[in-house]
């Protein structure tokens, strides 16, 4: 199915800080600072950036379990965040599978338990013999045999548990699934079996995904479009053929090009390699937050922050983006 | 007379008992590495790559395991006919490992200086003096800015990418012939894990270190090592020259986890995944291992293992069918 172009989940100048975590020594942590986003229905927008840039706090804010301290997100045009919390259809319609899928499913439930349990909040069966039987269907459908149901998850192995946290996303019948990492955890011969999963999950149900991960060929590999975060902020946002093939991004490009690639034969080639670490979210530089980093930065870049902007088919954050 | 490999391994068996079950977590490895060498070994989590890694540091002296072998040699010398005291001295400073975890492989409560100093003390016998200015020319060889002005902080008040590239000046502080890096990079992100394998890759061309890289990921195995060798369930499955190894794979674990990686530059609509799951190390099927997963099995697989045999010059893969697999390749 080709996406449509009408969002079914946006996201509006999102910001999320912590205070007084353990890693932020006193300061407060900018987890998320200023992102605008939208999810057209039945398209895969992948996000990737480096460890700590925000990629699931801002996961948790577009489902719902964490409240944005400024901005929006609404579900086909409905705010999520009313004084009565996260209306119960639209927790029911945006879910998310988790990285890691061994402590995200309870140890002490069967399978079956599991992937019922939403079900059960939603009331979606009318009897223990109907929720019996969804949970076989939905097990079908992302390859597990019904007849494992009673057994716990400690006995799976990684990519069948994975398998098991997305046929509990899928019981609500969602409209959105935000997938946190969801194969990072697995063993390289596995993750190629839930990837493809996705995509045919997506092809036959028309549910849109938000796909975090910090694999870039994994990512665009499954994305129609492609968001790039480097500390709490979109540095760009496109078509993955675009933002893969054409980056405007310093930060961008710089990523695509440290990419370890499995082909011996490009050893040689050159790379753009970026001095440093990035830099701590505590505090994050003035002006553009890359240009601590960043090869083409002016004295410019120091003191006005680049807005996202279009850059042909897609945006970048960058004063001077290659157009 | 060539010079004799800075390591040679053979048949490294590991086994470990636990709940009074042995679990046969290394059954067989042999590996050499020349001076100047990097060798990755490739395998999927559980495949025994860090457990050897500590076998051949002599770190697996815990009451639940048992460690055999062959041979263990470290440029020509003996390692098994060494005392425990003489094996202690050359960890190190001959042979040093780089965890995968930094945090916890630092002291807390022990300043940067004081940690990466103590070696130069205790195995060079420099002064405090000395070993203060050595140490901080370690630092800056591996890019911490300001070196000099770090040197009395703690490891809490670095950040991940730093105290990786601390831990690689402290495995390379004494100028080792082999360095054994477990997953230096997995925690770390694209842009600052490239830093630190042309670190690591300067080292061995500025030095001659050997180097055994231990990593799951194809990408990185293909931009760094000369050889590579693939673990599957304890064993090596096949072994050869980087670019030969990826470009004409031996055995069908290897060509299918290279089928099975996406690429960046032409997304399919479809990966090739491989179907079913690694073994459960407590009970590997008899004959090939892989075989429960295997396109190419025959009845032959499952009931005879398939030895390492060399299947062309400087390539050895433990395959039943690797020649048809070659032959198939070159057609
Ligand atoms: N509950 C919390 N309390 C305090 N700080 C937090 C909390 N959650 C996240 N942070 C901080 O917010 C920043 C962003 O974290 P987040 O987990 O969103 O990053 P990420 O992009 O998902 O990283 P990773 O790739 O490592 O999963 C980090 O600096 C993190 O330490
Ligand atoms: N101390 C121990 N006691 C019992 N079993 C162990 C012990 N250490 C390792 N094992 C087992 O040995 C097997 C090999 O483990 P090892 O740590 O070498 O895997 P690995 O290839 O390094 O995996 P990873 O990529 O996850 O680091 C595993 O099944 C593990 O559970
Ligand atoms: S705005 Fe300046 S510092 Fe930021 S990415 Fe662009 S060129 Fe670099
Ligand atoms: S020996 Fe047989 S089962 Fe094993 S890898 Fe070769 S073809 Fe496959
Ligand atoms: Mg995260
Ligand atoms: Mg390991």
């Amino acid at each position: 199915m080709a996406p449509s172009p009408d969002p079914v989940l946006r996201a509006s100048g999102l910001h999320k800080t912590y205070r007084g975590g353990m890693l932020s020594r006193g300061g407060a942590v900018r987890a998320v600072a200023g992102v605008d986003l939208e999810l057209r229905a039945g398209e895969t927008l992948g996000i990737v950036g480096e460890s700590g840039c925000g990629k699931s706090t801002l996961a948790r804010m577009l489902v719902g379990l964490e409240r944005p301290d400024q901005g929006e997100v609404t579900f086909r045009g409905r705010p999520f965040f009313t004084r009565g919390g996260v209306p119960r259809d639209i927790r029911r319609r945006v879910q998310m599978v988790f990285q890691d899928p061994l402590t995200s499913l309870n140890p002490r439930m069967t399978v079956h338990d599991i992937v019922a349990e939403p079900l059960r909040v939603h009331r979606l069966s009318p009897n223990a013999r109907a929720m019996r039987e969804r949970v076989g269907e939905l097990l079908t459908l992302v390859g597990l045999s019904p007849d494992r149901m009673g057994r716990f998850p400690y006995e799976f192995s990684g990519g069948q548990r994975q398998r098991i946290g997305i046929a509990r996303a899928l019981a609500t019948e969602p409209d959105v699934i935000v997938c946190d990492e969801p194969v990072s955890a697995l063993d390289m011969s596995v993750q190629a079996q839930v990837v493809n999963l996705f995509a045919e999950l997506q092809r036959e149900l028309g549910v849109a995904l938000v796909f975090i991960a910090h694999d870039l060929a994994v990512v665009r590999h499954v994305s129609h479009r492609v968001g790039v975060m480097y500390l709490g902020r979109l540095a760009e946002l496109g078509p993955a053929a675009e933002v893969y093939g054409a980056p405007a991004h310093p930060y961008t490009m710089a990523l695509l090009s440290a990419a370890p690639v499995p082909k011996p034969g490009l050893r040689g080639r050159s790379r753009i390699m970026l001095a440093g670490d990035p830099p701590s979210p505590v505090a994050p530089p003035p002006g553009c937050r890359f240009h601590t980093r960043c090869w083409k930065a002016t004295d410019r870049c120091g003191e006005v922050e680049p807005a996202l902007e279009a850059v042909g088919e897609h945006f970048a954050a960058c004063h001077y983006a290659t157009r | 007379m060539s010079e004799p490999p800075v390591l040679e391994i053979r048949d490294l068996r590991v086994t470990f008992t636990a709940h009074g079950r042995e679990i046969p977590a290394v059954r067989g490895v042999d590996l050499t590495i020349e001076r100047g060498q990097t060798l990755a070994l490739l395998g999927e989590s559980g495949s025994g790559k860090s457990v050897t890694a500590k076998a051949v540091m002599g770190l697996l002296d815990q009451p639940n395991a048992d460690v055999r072998c062959a041979t263990a040699r470290l440029g020509g010398r003996d390692l098994l006919a060494m005392s425990e005291e003489e094996r202690r001295a050359l960890r190190g400073s001959e042979m040093t490992l780089v965890f995968q975890d930094a945090l916890s492989a630092l002291n807390p409560v022990l300043s940067i200086g004081h940690q990466i100093g103590e070696l130069y003390r205790v195995h060079r016998g420099l002064s405090r003096k000395e070993a203060r200015a050595r140490s901080i020319e370690m630092l800056s060889l591996v890019g911490i800015p300001a070196a000099d002005k770090r040197i009395d902080d703690y490891p809490h008040q670095f950040s991940g990418g730093m105290r990786q590239r601390i831990l690689v000046a402290m495995a390379v502080a004494l100028e080792p012939d082999l360095i054994i890096a477990d997953e230096p990079t997995t925690a770390l992100d694209v842009t600052v894990q490239a830093q630190i394998l042309e670190l690591i890759d300067r080292l061995r061309r500025e030095l001659g270190t050997a180097v055994l890289l231990i990593t799951h990921d194809l990408g990185v195995a293909a931009e760094v090592s000369d050889r590579v060798a693939v673990m599957y369930a304890g064993r090596i499955v096949e072994s050869g020259e980087v670019a030969e190894l990826y470009e004409r794979p031996g055995h069908p674990y290897t060509e299918a986890l290279l089928a099975a990686i996406p690429d960046l530059d032409s997304p399919a609509s479809s990966l090739r995944a491989i179907p079913g799951a690694p073994p459960n190390p407590a009970s590997v099927p008899p004959g090939c291992s892989f075989a429960p997963r295997c396109e190419r099995a025959s009845e032959l697989c499952t009931t005879t293992r398939p030895a390492l045999l060399e299947i062309g010059s400087g390539r050895y893969a433990a395959c039943h069918h690797s020649e048809e697999m070659l032959d198939g390749a070159l057609a």
